[in-house]
């Protein structure tokens, strides 16, 4: 029952068919918290975006799912995905036409892991552009260089999002974005933003028994559990996944999952399931068509969710996630995206020259917003944005004091033990007992 | 070879007419079938040519001398009168060697080492990479604009390199290996940051000789000394236009083989492809390298807690998975087959047409859409049908929606197999079927479906191998999932492959090794149950 490559004539046709009709194809299977829905939802918008566009320099290659390969022929050569890609081109070409050289932006649609497969037969791009989570892996593979960013360079950057391009204390790449989760408000449901966590079930309750809405809250849960998704409410009191090290590193071998914290908060999950608000049928596809037929009054979500809601034609308002009253404060992780030097760059000078004197430009981060809608890294161009744009000085706002997602490669063993924990809770299961299950697998998984 | 071929057709002739009255057949090849010949084997050499240089410019020597073999043995097979049955079976060989074997034998080499997210390259690769990576900014040190340079007179791409320094109050440097002099500024021309753009007695490069010299420049740097004159630190470039004064703070030492953080002081020695801390505290260095193992892996693979529980429970529905998929996509599919197969039926081929769509569909797609459609509170399946299944997260529904599921997938190519096959088969048998007083159901009992088997019955052993390890429909639709007893290690529907691949690549660092080993594993388990399956076909072929 081998399907040839003749299938493959028909995907991008039949995809489009079928996401036309259910509007759930893109939702990736990987279990890798915000990057892969962040990557999934982009799809999304990027396939949409492609059908109007003409094809970009790169828009031939987005349509496949292959590897990109390396422009033999190109001298700067870089992987991004389909979102900044045709953004990255101009840029990429006015640096080319400035120093004489011949420039390639690639489309790779998994960055993170066909850079790592390239990277090892050595037929990498020079520079890599994507989320900061995926940096230990880099490094422990030796395939990304530091990037040495002067002090007055480094200053021009928001504290957290330069904070988060460091590994063992060096700095690896230069931001240019930030993103977290924030609450996004049906306007026309819910005119006013909740003031608390009880206030939100209470207004959302209301809506439901009216029959205005079918759900009060929706977030992805899964069967499978999601564990980007249910840290904010996991870390409310304190608690959280690692422990940090001396040097304010995050530390793997010292996870706080089962702690007395991460059990309150493991408590408040499963107070959320009692009063409907987490429901494991609810996962990422699902949650974008309730909250798109105006069926569920709040979502929370990340930037990559505001396409659909546009497309929907639904008012919103973006909020910071709601806080509990007896004092737990909700924190998400913060994302950072940013630009990788490859150590096994063609061209390291080059690169290195983009990224210090092109990606460090107000003018180039602001171009990389129009693109991708997410708060700029840059301070400056940051308060540029917000100044006129209400939705990212909202989720500059839903950012503030969000946690840096953990960058260490033991955090792969996190996710799956973790997301199943939350979505057991959700399903009824005692928060402690399950998650210092949670905890022994996590810490067996990283042992091993 | 047409040549051979003639001759024998000469010789079994002779046999044929002992009277001895010879028909004239030229025994000499005609010329085009040898300017035929002659161009195949020489395109097929070319090409060989071809990829030896890929490879060569790759570095890949094994593989050069993998295919001068290949090379040699199309002239033997092909260039000589010799080796008739080598002519027609080499390429088929060939093929198999290189598609089967090959990836067979690099998976049981695999599964002998550590190869793995962070066991990636070799030693001196990961210690190179832990040195140069940690290189800081010499504290309070001062960064120069820069442009790069060679003394003037020398050919840019040979040229012995500076660095052309300008520090922040506007003095500038020249700097080579034997370290920082002044210059002059005499005629030295600046831009607006102070950087140099052209001085006496310099050429400097453009970006584009710049890149061509990468690998000098990758070596180069600028050694800064103190009053002593010892070595404390060296000038780097940051891309084209600035520099900094950096320094190690990992130091390799190559006969103890230890590294040292100059800044804490810690001593790390090589200990199972990392640099562990000497004193066992705190955590290795990031950067490791592959190694052989050994036996490790399958060690692993035996001893491991959740291996060892979850295997039995694995295995039996892997199995059941396999076969059921395999008898009820193939009984569907032959039924619609059988259906479809009807004179009286008009419009059959837009019927078949729509039938095969399963099959034509990405599974990517329709997984994805059938898993939607599988929600418990928001699914077609349950709101259509008034029901309140919970598909996916029960054990046992769970089981039976990707059996569902698959069942869709799989039947059209059953449907497509038997098409073809009842074509074939004669319709007097069915006809003296009918004669002897069989009914329609002991018709196609007793008279096609024997028939049929003869025919898919080798097909069905590779469906059934393709399901035991049908990794796409189980990873889309639940993940192995649901999870139940409060952990995430064993789902209620993983298949071997499914929990292989978690087991392998979902801990902190995904390792290929372990993963090759498992493969491995399920690689004997499949060969023995196709093994007994093949041997259940060879019987079935007696109905012949």
């Amino acid at each position: 029952m081998k399907r040839t490559t003749g299938a493959v004539a028909i995907t991008s046709a039949a995809a489009l068919l079928l996401s036309a009709c259910g509007g759930d194809s893109g939702e990736e299977t990987a279990d890798q918290g915000s990057s892969a829905e962040e990557t999934a939802a982009e799809d999304d918008a990027a396939a949409e975006d492609e059908e109007a566009a003409d094809e970009e320099a790169a828009g031939d290659e987005a349509a496949s799912t292959e590897a990109p390969v390396r422009d033999e022929n190109a001298e700067l050569v870089i992987w991004s995905d389909d979102v900044r890609a045709p953004i990255l081109t101009e840029w990429a070409e006015q640096f080319g036409e400035e120093y004489g050289i011949t420039t390639q932006v690639q489309v790779a649609t998994d960055v993170r892991q066909q850079f790592k497969d390239a990277a090892n037969v050595d037929q990498g791009p020079d520079i890599v552009v994507g989320a900061h989570d995926w940096l230990g892996e880099f490094v422990q593979n030796g395939i990304v260089e530091p990037v040495q960013m002067s002090s007055d360079t480094q200053a021009l950057f928001t504290e957290d999002s330069l904070e988060a391009t460091k590994y063992d204390g060096q700095i690896y790449g230069v931001p240019y974005a930030t993103e977290s989760l924030g609450l996004i408000r049906n306007t026309a449901l819910a005119p006013d933003a909740p003031a608390s966590m009880e206030d939100l079930a209470a207004t959302g309750q209301e809506l439901v028994d009216a029959g205005d809405a079918d759900q009060a809250f929706v977030t992805p849960v899964s069967n499978v559990g999601d564990a980007y998704h249910a840290y904010p409410y996991l870390s409310a009191y304190g608690g959280g996944i690692f422990g940090t090290n001396s040097d304010g590193g995050w530390d793997p071998d010292n996870v706080i999952v089962g702690s007395p914290e991460s059990i309150e908060g493991g408590e408040k999950i499963a107070w959320m399931a009692e009063e409907g608000l987490l429901n494991v049928n609810v996962d990422f596809p699902t949650m974008e068509s309730l909250f798109a037929e105006g069926r569920t009054p709040y979502m929370v979500a990340g930037p990559w969710a505001i396409p659909n809601v546009e497309g929907a034609e639904i008012d919103y308002a973006i909020d910071p996630i709601p806080d509990f009253e007896d004092g737990g404060v909700t924190v998400p992780f913060l994302g950072v995206q940013m630009f990788y030097v490859a150590s096994g760059a063609k061209n390291p000078t080059l690169a290195q020259e983009f990224v210090n004197t092109y990606v460090t430009t107000e003018d180039m981060q602001l171009a990389l917003f129009e693109a991708g809608q997410r708060p700029p890294a840059l301070q400056s161009a940051l308060d540029t944005v917000s100044a006129d744009d209400a939705d990212i000085k909202a989720w500059s706002a839903a950012g503030e004091g969000a946690s840096p997602m953990p960058n260490i490669p033991a955090m792969n063993a996190v996710w799956a033990p973790l997301g199943q924990a939350t979505s057991d809770i959700v399903g009824g299961s005692d928060p402690a007992e399950r998650l210092e299950a949670a905890q022994e697998e996590i810490v067996s998984n990283i042992g091993r | 070879m047409s040549e051979t071929r003639s001759s024998e057709v000469d010789a079994a002739l002779h046999n044929l007419e002992p009277t001895g009255e010879r028909l004239e057949f030229s025994s000499r090849t005609p010329l085009w079938v040898q300017v035929v010949k002659w161009g195949l084997i020489l395109l097929t050499l070319a090409v060989l040519g071809w990829m030896a240089q890929q490879v060569i410019e790759a570095g890949y020597w094994l593989m050069v001398s993998l295919i001068g073999f290949i090379a040699l043995c199309v002239i033997a097979v092909y260039a000589t009168k010799r080796a008739i049955p080598a002519k027609y079976l080499f390429p088929g060989v060939l093929l198999m060697l290189l598609l089967q074997i090959w990836p067979l034998l690099y998976t049981v080499q695999i599964s002998f080492t550590n190869f793995g997210d962070g066991h990636i390259s070799s030693k001196e690769e990961a210690v190179a990479s832990i040195v140069s990576n940690s290189v800081r900014e010499v504290e309070g040190s001062t960064r120069y604009a820069l442009n790069i340079a060679v003394p003037e007179g020398t050919d840019v791409a040979t040229g012995d390199l500076a660095y052309l320094l300008t520090d922040a109050d506007g003095a500038y440097y020249v700097g080579t290996i034997d370290g920082l002099e002044e210059l002059p500024a005499d005629g030295v021309e600046a831009g607006p940051t102070g950087r140099i753009i052209s001085a006496p007695g310099w050429t400097t490069l453009t970006p584009q000789e710049v890149n061509d010299r990468s690998d000098d420049l990758a070596d180069f740097g600028v050694p800064v000394f103190d009053d002593a004159g010892e070595q404390t630190a060296g000038i780097r470039q940051v891309g084209l236009s600035e520099a900094f004064i950096g320094t190690p703070t990992r130091v390799y030492d190559e006969e103890a083989d230890t590294i040292t953080d100059t800044v804490t002081g810690t001593v790390y020695v090589a200990e199972d492809a990392n640099f562990v801390p000497e004193n066992g505290e705190g955590a290795a260095l990031p950067q490791g390298w592959r190694e052989f193992v050994g036996f490790e892996n399958y060690t692993n693979a035996f001893t491991n807690a959740t291996l060892r529980e979850g295997l039995t429970k694995v295995f039996v529905w892997n199995v059941f998975f396999a076969a059921f998929t395999v008898v009820a996509t193939f009984l569907l599919g032959m039924a619609i087959a059988l259906l479809m197969n009807d004179e009286r039926l008009r419009g059959k081929g837009i019927y078949r047409s729509i039938l095969i769509l399963p099959y034509a569909l990405p599974i990517y797609v329709t997984a994805l859409v059938w898993a939607s459609m599988f929600n418990q509170d928001f699914g077609l399946i349950n709101n259509l049908f008034g029901l309140d299944i919970n598909w996916l997260g029960s054990a046992w529904w769970a089981r039976v929606a990707v059996l569902i599921t698959n069942l869709w997938l799989g039947f059209p190519y059953w449907f497509i197999v038997c098409t073809g096959a009842l074509q074939a088969i004669p319709s007097d048998v069915k006809e003296a079927a009918a004669i002897d007083g069989a009914g329609a159901f002991a018709t196609v009992r007793r008279v096609i479906m024997p028939l049929l088997l003869v025919a898919v019955g080798p097909l069905m052993i590779a469906s059934f191998a393709f399901n035991f390890n049908n990794f796409g429909l189980i990873w889309l639709l639940t993940e192995g999932g649901p999870f139940v007893g409060g952990q995430s290690s064993i789902g209620s529907t993983d298949l071997l492959i499914t929990l292989a691949y978690r087991l392998a690549l979902g801990g902190a660092a995904p390792n290929f090794g372990f993963a090759s080993a498992i493969s491995v594993i399920i690689f004997f388990m499949v060969a023995v149950i196709s093994y007994f399956g093949f041997t259940r076909t060879a019987a079935l072929e007696d109905v012949n």
